[in-house]
């Protein structure tokens, strides 16, 4: 079957899903959202694998007047991205079924419904766009719905802001890229990215960094790079957990797509400066993500500032991937790239994942704040179960997904060390150096989400949770926990797969460079150098080879003679070791234990004291202080009031202790440049002083000025006239 | 340049540890003793250092002279400035199994090294500084195997001082249903096993055994470290107690301190 | 400075009609019984802060038809003794607290209100105390007389959702619980410490674990089964607090002790000091986790155990000191070998602590510490090295010389920074001085009679005794019956005195400095639970 006819399938099932919407009485859409939904789901899935593997095709809609002919198509790395997508929309649609149960009656299903299949639209109409403006409607049409979606529970009175800053940055962001299309365009023929691929290929020096600067900024407001984020942690705890769900899961990476194809597809970086400039911001993201993620105490704003580290985490492999792909090692090249999008795929799962398990504790227990939750885990231990594979997950600890994908990140970053250039290696050190860093503070901060959330005594006094946690989030929970396991221990599958698009890009296939063949009956076993082959089948690196299909099962990177292997790791093997070594130790102490020990239950030991109250244990904040205290200089806390109440001289009845923290980004940035700008605009302000005369003589210099421009040639007038226009309007406007 | 100061100075002192329960150790001042009744001695003597005994250590009874060390606090009214004192014996081998209890015995692996959790349940002092004594180089009990440990979940005995006082009774309590079987109790010193000088009231218990059931005793006040060490080898089954007490533990519920 | 006549003149003049003077010039005592009990405050704070006298502790009695609370005061300077008495009948129930002028009547009040149902009008936190409100029903007073131990027994507790207090405001402070059963082989005791994550905002030791009673044991006593509790509450001051009640006694029945007695008494309450001392400095080298220190340290304390157990037979110095003299005569020749090997034992001290001076990693977790200001000294009247530490506080040995210390020399060290490294130094060089005094003694031990006999009977009346004991000046209050029974025991420990600060020192500190600064101050539980 052709990717065409699935299409087809998929805009009809999201058409009719949507009018169905208005159709159907509010209890009945929710099955629609499930049924129709997964279908559609399923459908862009299938889409999307058959893209990867190579059945792509092009197809071109009627021309509109002045603005060309609408082109789709699906190529390998727009059919990676639609079926990670899917992956994330399956078990949001699934997950709403139950989830939204919690909402009938307080808001309307309607809306939702038709936001949905809207959004599920935009998203494939903005992934097989093969022109300029199929791409941007797409991307206009996304944010739109977006923001209606993160507004949806907001009632009247709460504060409208999030969603309003998500639009205005994006819309900012929007026209960065429309900036970067058109000056791309106006170097090439026409409007499709093909006639665009071909122009992008010779363009100059510095158009090529405009366009770079322009589409990194516009994109990079999207997934929430700094230091254009300030959006994301304030928007995506407002919506409701299958929105933020699928905002964090899967709109995030289409600013990943974005960047990936202007810059990578057509118009390819050729100095390292771009990727540079990628590499430093995907770190500084990641780091200052995660170190507000530890500080919050809402679990949905720290699972946002979560997702503010993954996307620099993606960020900076893919900086790393353009500079080795402009130094002509498109090799290595590929590697980072397996490795980006390796981590993004991962980050979609288990960032969908973390987000049920926030909306399930926050539907059951009326409280995401984490200081007032605790002991979950007897309450909601399906819930607890999957957000601790999610939590793993996402702390990169094997045999969970994580691992695989920041390892190999962590591990192309110090292949910098082939290249020649001494400043690239330096940055790639220190870039390197602070992902480490972020890795470790992510599992301090899942950590401290999982204790103080699901493990301990619960704080919120016997709380009984309101609300049942429903079959179908929890299915949606667990197919996610199985995709996370699935995808730690089959990683070189998935190399496999991944194979496809990066070698559109770079060139070359980095399946060589990553899976081996050890397994005797795939192609290239032969041309293993018999010594490295003979000691990897001692280690067992052909295990399987009988039942499984494919290469091998080891992750491994092949240098030269002098270093063969410059790294390597099988989670599959690992896997098989662990359970093996678990349940022969469980064997081992049952035949030495016996039966004479028994087990007892008793309460937890607290030097005497019993009970334990909830308010002495550790609080979530008390948790992370350590880390605000080592970070100090980039929190800046201002101490607000530190103050005693006393009776007498020596009695203290109260003490008070307040800080006050402004983000570093607002404080060394925005800030600032919102105080400049404000400074100007109060100086221009003083023009407007109301006397009729002046405004008088301001539009009659216009006017002199529009004459003198029109006697300069044609293209500096393309370049000067908009601006003069601008002016005379902004003027005008302010007149009336 | 500091840590090898410290090094040096540690290998100069050299090694000062008592060679007990290899060789007996007599060094002056090391134990305060404890009085023994070794002849009959008359009615009227008996009588007489029964009344001046102020815990009722010292008994008469139809002319028989009963001595229960459990009570012994060491006050020396019996032996000083007294015209036939008691006889005093040297020595601190004084750890008995309780009555009721049976010797113990460790399953296999356990008895190389025990460790011990230590809970003062309004001990005076005394007992629990010879108790840090232990730990001394010249006792040195780490050589052998014995550990204090800050978590009853990872302690085999329960090491108790003090006459368990009304408000030290429930976090007692807790303290040995937080340790795992096998556990020992061991009840170190005058009060932990009659409640010492301080009469029974509502607010001070009269021994251990009203609360805990109690496996190895302890008598002294305070028992000096190398009796401690003996208590701990006893249970530890590297030794035997000295003599089986045959007074039960239930009588002594009432104090003697008129 | 004035003397102690002119106290009682100036209040009689301040005081007209509600003050009456009274003196007793041979122990010298004087007492000033205030019948009007508003005026308290201000008598109270006249003395403290007008006349320099300092405040010993509160003693509270339940007379026939009225309470007798008296206040002790005495001064650095003059020798001798103010009572302030008030006798307000049995019914009034409502004193005014004299806490707000002189925070350190705040725990004696505490004390009595939690044990004889006495309220003071303007202490701000009376209740929960001595006897913990989630284990006893508020306002039992066990010390009255009418107290029927079976009813308080079959009474439910008061308070089954018993929290503690918690005084921090701020997000995310919580509260970090400490025993009262903890660390290897500590006293029992509990802390809570409120805090935010990094550093304690506030230290709140919860005390009396170890509540036995004995004030209301020794009631209907006799003296000698008394002396036995008085020695025995807290074992490792046993001579200093033995020879505090004897003093009592001997006031009481006014009798003197042979010469030989007192030297002998000085030499046992000085090996007391050097080995409680060097107990404290073992822990405070095993708190920072200086392994060879803290064993050097151990073998000095073993060494003087040993030397006091070869000397007397018992380790402890158990059952020596006996109203009138000594229960045994101790040899010239054992003593001098004492003092021989005490010097031996300082000899050593000397060389540890040379080698401490010049670890830096050990003073940095010591300077700087756990600091104690001279104010918060003098305003919670501290006594003991703790206090010397902080550049405040007198020894009774000099400021009230009792015992025969009059005529000895030796010195007061006294530090002024208060941190856990002036504490160190304070105690070393009290070791130094205990020997000092030990080697001043063959002098004066001629031998003859060590006890002075005679009979409890027939003296009836009141007494105080004090000594300075390792930990600081302890107190101890008798009044005896004619029929030789102790009628009211009052025991005021420096441990008391000294945990009412503990928590200034231990805040603002991280929780790593939380066992060291516990270590330096010393301090014993026993003696303030008694």
């Amino acid at each position: 079957m052709s990717p065409q006819v699935f299409l087809g399938v998929f805009y009809a099932l999201c058409a009719s899903g949507l009018v169905a919407g208005f159709v159907l009485s509010d209890r009945s859409i929710l099955p629609l959202i499930g049924c129709v939904g997964s279908a559609a789901s399923v459908t862009m899935f299938v889409v999307g694998t058959l893209g990867i593997l190579g059945n792509t095709f092009s197809y071109r809609l009627s021309a509109l007047p002045q603005v060309g002919a609408f082109t789709f198509s699906v190529d390998p790395l727009s059919g990676l991205f639609l079926s990670v997508s899917a992956l994330v929309f399956l078990p949001v649609s699934v997950y709403s079924v139950g989830y939204l149960k919690h909402y009938l009656g307080l808001f309307s299903m309607r809306s939702f419904c038709a936001c949905y299949f809207g959004l599920l639209i935009s998203v494939v109409l903005l992934l097989t766009a093969s022109d300029v403006v199929g791409f941007l409607t797409g991307w206009e049409l996304m944010s739109i719905i977006g923001y209606l979606l993160v507004n949806y529970q907001r009632r009247g009175e709460e504060d409208p802001r999030p969603g309003y800053m998500m639009l205005t940055m994006g819309e900012v962001g929007f026209l960065a890229v429309t900036l970067a299309f058109l000056i791309l365009a106006s170097r090439s023929s026409g409007l499709t990215f093909s006639s665009l691929r071909t122009a992008g290929v010779s363009v100059s020096f510095p158009i090529r960094w405009a366009v770079f600067l322009l589409s990194f900024f516009g994109f990079g407001v999207k997934t929430g790079l700094v230091p254009f984020n300030r959006w994301l942690p304030k928007a995506h705890p407002v919506a409701p957990a299958n929105v933020s769900a699928f905002l964090s899961g899967a709109l995030l990476n289409l600013g990943v797509y974005g960047i990936a194809r202007l810059n990578l597809d057509l118009a390819p970086v050729t100095t390292p400066g771009p990727g540079l400039v990628v590499l430093v911001i995907g770190t500084l993201s990641a780091l200052v993500g995660i170190l507000y993620a530890n500080r919050e105490n809402d679990m949905k704003t720290m699972l946002a500032e979560s997702s503010i580290e993954n996307m620099g985490i993606i960020t900076a492999g893919l900086g790393a991937g353009m500079v080795f792909y402009s130094l002509n090692v498109p090799s290595l090249a590929g590697i980072a790239l397996v490795a980006t999008l390796y981590h993004m795929t991962n980050h979609s799962v288990y960032k969908s994942l973390l987000f049920f398990g926030a909306g399930s504790v926050d539907a059951a227990m009326g409280t995401r704040d984490m200081n007032r939750l605790g002991g979950l885990i007897k309450i909601l231990p399906w819930t607890a179960a999957f957000f601790l594979v999610g939590a793993l997950s996402i702390s990169a600890l094997p045999p969970f997904s994580g691992f695989v994908s920041e390892w190999l990140t962590l591990q192309t970053l110090l292949q910098s060390a082939t290249l020649h250039s001494s400043g690239v290696k330096v940055v790639f050190a220190l870039c390197g150096a602070t992902l480490a860093l972020t890795a470790a503070l992510a599992v301090t901060c899942f950590v401290k989400t999982y204790a103080m959330s699901f493990l301990g005594i619960s704080r919120s006094n016997g709380h009984r949770p309101q609300a049942r946690t429903y079959r179908s989030m929890k299915l949606a929970m667990g197919f996610l926990a199985i995709l996370c396991f699935a995808l730690g221990v089959l990683p070189t599958y998935f190399i496999a797969l991944l194979d496809h698009p990066v070698r559109e890009l770079v060139g070359t296939t980095s399946i060589e460079a990553l899976v081996p063949p050890f397994f005797p009956a795939s192609a290239g076993h032969e041309s293993l150098p018999s010594t490295f082959s003979a000691e990897f089948h001692d280690l067992g690196a052909q295990v399987g080879s009988r039942v499984l299909p494919g290469r091998g099962l080891v992750v491994l990177h092949r240098g030269g003679t002098a270093n063969p292997v410059v790294f390597a790791m099988s989670t599959s093997y690992a896997i098989v070791v662990l359970a093996g070594l678990l349940v022969s130790v469980y064997l081992l102490a049952r035949r030495w234990a016996g039966h004479k020990s028994r087990c007892f239950r008793k309460p937890v030991w607290a030097g005497g004291l019993q009970p334990l109250l909830p308010e002495l244990t550790y609080t979530a904040t008390g948790f992370s202080n350590p880390v605000g205290v080592t970070f100090n200089a980039i929190f800046h806390p201002t101490e607000v009031e530190d103050s005693s109440e006393m009776v007498g001289q020596h009695f203290r009845m109260a003490i008070r202790r307040l800080v006050e923290e402004i983000h570093v980004v607002d404080r060394l940035l925005l800030q600032p440049v919102n105080t400049r700008i404000r400074e100007v605009a109060n100086r221009l302000a003083s023009m407007h002083h109301g006397r009729l005369n002046s405004y008088a003589a301001y539009i009659l210099a216009t006017f002199l000025a529009v004459l003198l421009v029109a006697r300069i040639p044609a293209s500096q007038q393309f370049t000067i006239s908009p601006a003069l226009i601008i002016i005379v309007v902004l003027l005008v406007d302010r007149l009336l | 340049m500091e840590i090898k100061q410290w090094v040096l100075q540690g290998l100069r002192t050299g090694i000062m540890t008592t060679r007990y329960p290899a060789a007996k150790e007599s060094a002056p001042g090391v134990s305060p003793g404890l009085p023994a009744l070794v002849s009959e001695m008359s009615a009227e003597e008996g009588s007489r250092l029964a009344t001046l005994c102020p815990t009722g250590a010292l008994e008469a009874e139809n002319g028989q002279v009963h001595l229960d060390v459990r009570r012994c606090v060491h006050c020396f009214r019996c032996v000083r400035g007294v015209g036939t004192p008691v006889h005093w014996e040297a020595g601190y081998e004084w750890a008995r199994v309780a009555a009721g209890a049976k010797q113990p015995v460790w399953p296999k692996g356990f008895s190389k090294s025990l460790h011990i959790r230590v809970v003062d349940a309004g001990d005076c002092g005394a007992c629990l500084s010879e108790v840090k004594q232990l730990n001394n180089p010249y006792y040195n009990m780490h050589r052998l195997g014995f550990f204090l440990t800050p978590t009853p979940r990872n302690a085999d005995i329960l090491l108790v001082v003090g006459p368990v006082t009304e408000q030290m009774r429930k976090p007692l309590l807790e303290t040995y249903e937080a340790m795992p079987t096998p556990k020992l109790v061991m009840a170190v010193g005058a009060c932990a096993l009659s409640g010492g000088v301080f009469s029974p009231s509502i607010f001070s218990g009269a021994g251990v055994a009203g609360t805990l059931p109690v496996d190895i005793e302890v008598p002294g006040a305070p028992p000096p470290p190398l009796a401690i060490l003996h208590g701990l080898l006893v249970a530890a089954g590297r030794k035997t107690s000295a003599v089986r007490s045959v007074v039960p533990v239930q009588q002594m519920e009432t104090g003697k301190l008129a | 400075m004035p003397s102690l006549i002119e106290t009682v003149t100036q209040a009689e003049q301040k005081w007209p009609g509600q003050v009456q003077g009274w003196l007793d010039r041979r122990k010298p005592v004087s007492e000033l019984r205030c019948n009007a009990l508003e005026v308290l405050p201000k008598l109270a704070r006249w003395l403290v802060i007008d006349l320099d006298y300092r405040l010993a502790g509160l003693i509270a009695e339940e007379q026939a038809e009225a309470w007798e609370i008296r206040y002790l005061f005495y001064q650095e300077r003059h020798e001798g003794w103010t009572h302030l008495i008030v006798r307000p009948p049995l019914k009034v129930k409502n004193l005014p607290s004299i806490t707000p002028e002189i925070h350190a009547a705040d725990w004696h009040e505490r004390e009595i209100e939690d044990l004889f149902g006495i309220t003071f009008e303007g202490h701000p936190l009376l209740g929960d105390f001595v006897l913990h409100n989630d284990l006893w029903r508020e306002a039992i007073a066990p010390m009255r007389r009418a107290f029927d131990p079976q009813a308080a027994l079959t009474e439910p507790a008061a308070d089954l959702e018993w929290r503690p207090r918690r005084i921090v405001e701020g997000p995310g402070a919580f509260v970090m619980p400490v025993g009262p059963v903890f660390s290897g082989a500590t006293e029992s005791v509990q802390f809570f410490l409120e805090t935010v994550g990094e550093d304690v905002i506030r230290a709140f030791p919860r005390l009396f674990y170890k509540f036995r009673g004995v004030e209301k044991m020794a009631e209907g006593k006799s003296v000698d089964n008394c002396l036995l509790l008085a020695e025995r509450f807290t074992a490792t001051s046993a001579v200093a607090h033995s020879w505090a009640f004897c003093q009592a006694v001997e006031t009481i029945c006014r009798v003197r002790i042979p010469k030989r007695a007192q030297s002998l008494r000085i030499l046992l309450a000085e090996l007391e000091r050097l080995r409680h001392h060097l107990g404290v400095v073992h822990d405070i080298c095993e708190s920072t986790g200086l392994a060879v220190a803290a064993s050097e340290a151990a073998i000095l304390e073993e060494d003087v155990l040993r030397i006091c157990g070869a000397l007397t037979g018992h380790r402890y110095l158990f059952g020596l000191l006996v109203p009138g003299g000594l229960s045994a005569d101790i040899e010239n020749s054992a003593c001098l070998k004492a003092i021989e090997d005490a010097q031996e034992v300082l000899r050593r001290l000397a060389e540890l602590e040379r080698m401490l001076r010049y670890s830096s990693s050990f003073l940095d977790r010591l300077e700087g510490v756990g600091i104690l200001s001279p104010e918060k000294a003098r305003g919670f009247g501290l006594v003991g090295p703790v206090a010397r530490a902080s550049g405040f506080g007198d020894d009774l040995r000099q400021t009230q010389p009792y015992g025969g210390y009059g005529a000895m020399s030796f010195e007061v060290p006294t530090e002024s920074e208060g941190d856990g490294f002036a504490r160190l130094r304070i105690l070393i060089a009290e070791c130094v001085q205990a020997v000092r005094l030990m080697a001043q003694l063959p002098s004066s031990m001629e031998p003859g009679a060590v006890r002075e006999d005679f009979h409890y009977e027939g003296h009836e009346g009141v007494g105080l005794g004090w000594t300075e004991a390792p930990r600081g000046a302890a107190f101890h209050w008798l009044r005896l019956g004619a029929d030789g029974l102790v009628k009211r025991l009052r025991l005021i420990t420096p441990s008391f005195v000294n945990w009412h600060s503990f928590h200034l020192a231990a805040e603002k500190f991280a929780f790593q400095d939380f066992p060291i600064i516990l270590a330096t101050f010393g301090l014993s539980v026993a003696e303030n639970d008694r």
